[in-house]
């Protein structure tokens, strides 16, 4: 077996296991195990609740800006461009997430993992916008095009994706969370078009908590476990 | 049960970190020997006489591709490998709970 370029022996370090009690064995591994998991993991801790922040502050943005609107027009077009900005920016904080965690990692599961991601980047960079496009050319209302469209569709089409490929891979943690998308807006695309983005903003919420509840209830019972 | 009774492969500070590293990723996938040094923090040496003692128990698979300086070693657990860790974990916590 060869290292990359050209590695030397060194045997005079090797070990084996004299000296290491059962207990020192099972507190080694669980600490491998856990930093192991911390760095393999796509979707850290801190993403998801710097997430769980910046989703109800944009959604409510969104709102706010709306809330008075009669008839609806639309979000501002400030909002709509912090919005846009939080969006760019998470992208970008998940593709550096990604690269680090999968440095180095290869095979099958790593491919299957590069296909689910261009599945979901694609149902959300054309799912609403075709359908706000669609709208928008047999001349639908602002309320549609500008309201219920963009605040509920991304979220029905993305969580529908996202719940097939956590059921192909029977992650019933993610199934969960994309399920509460899913019905986040299907809620969001029957009260109003302000209304849309509040509901949004609220069930998104939700299933991000209930997902870093999950998430933390793994965790604790991987330590238990341990 | 006895330390003794501990698959003596595995049962190595350098060799359970490396078996439970590669086991922390998904089934299937491998992991570059660079990026395993990495997190290990082991010399490349030391790193690849572990590793020889666990290919040699049938516990890890290594692919090299390329020549020379850019070459690239991918190092993967295999399912016996896996199943030596479940062996070995379910071991140890019943000494621990007999102790």
């Amino acid at each position: 077996m060869n290292g990359e370029g050209d590695a030397t022996e060194d045997v005079s370090t090797t070990d084996d296991g004299d000296g290491l009690d059962p207990r020192g064995a099972a507190q080694l591994l669980a600490q491998t195990e856990r930093e192991a998991r911390r760095q393999f993991n796509l979707s850290p801790l801190w993403v998801t609740a710097v997430t769980g922040v910046v989703v109800p502050v944009a959604y409510g943005a969104l709102w706010f800006s709306t809330r008075l609107q009669h008839p609806y027009s639309g979000p501002s077009l400030g909002v709509v461009a912090l919005v846009y900005a939080a969006v760019a920016v998470s992208f970008a904080v998940s593709v550096k997430v990604y690269r680090r965690a999968t440095a180095g990692v290869s095979g099958p599961p790593t491919k299957q993992q590069q296909v689910e991601g261009i599945a979901i980047l694609v149902s959300f960079v054309l799912g609403s916008p075709v359908l706000q496009g669609a709208m928008k050319h047999y001349h639908a209302s602002h309320a549609i095009v500008y309201g219920v469209i963009p605040a509920a569709a991304p979220l029905i089409i993305v969580g529908t994706t996202v719940l097939g490929i956590a059921a192909s891979k029977a992650d019933w943690r993610q199934f969960g969370a994309a399920l509460a998308v899913v019905i986040t807006g299907v809620v969001a695309a029957f009260v109003g078009p302000s209304g849309a983005w509040l509901a949004a903003g609220i069930g998104l919420s939700i299933a991000l908590v209930g997902y870093i509840a999950a998430d933390a209830l793994r965790h604790r019972r991987g330590l238990l476990r341990a | 049960m006895t330390a003794d009774s501990l698959d003596p492969v595995i049962h190595a500070p350098a060799r359970l970190r490396i078996i439970a590293t590669l086991a922390a990723l998904p089934a299937g996938a491998s992991l570059s020997f660079t990026r395993l040094q990495d997190m290990l923090e082991l010399t490349p040496g030391n790193l690849i006489t572990h590793l020889r003692k666990l290919e040699d128990a049938g516990y890890l698979n290594s692919e090299t591709t390329g020549n020379g300086r850019a070459s690239r070693t991918s190092i993967a657990l295999t399912r016996s490998g896996r199943t030596a860790l479940d062996t070995y974990t379910a071991a140890l916590r019943d000494l621990i709970t007999g102790l």
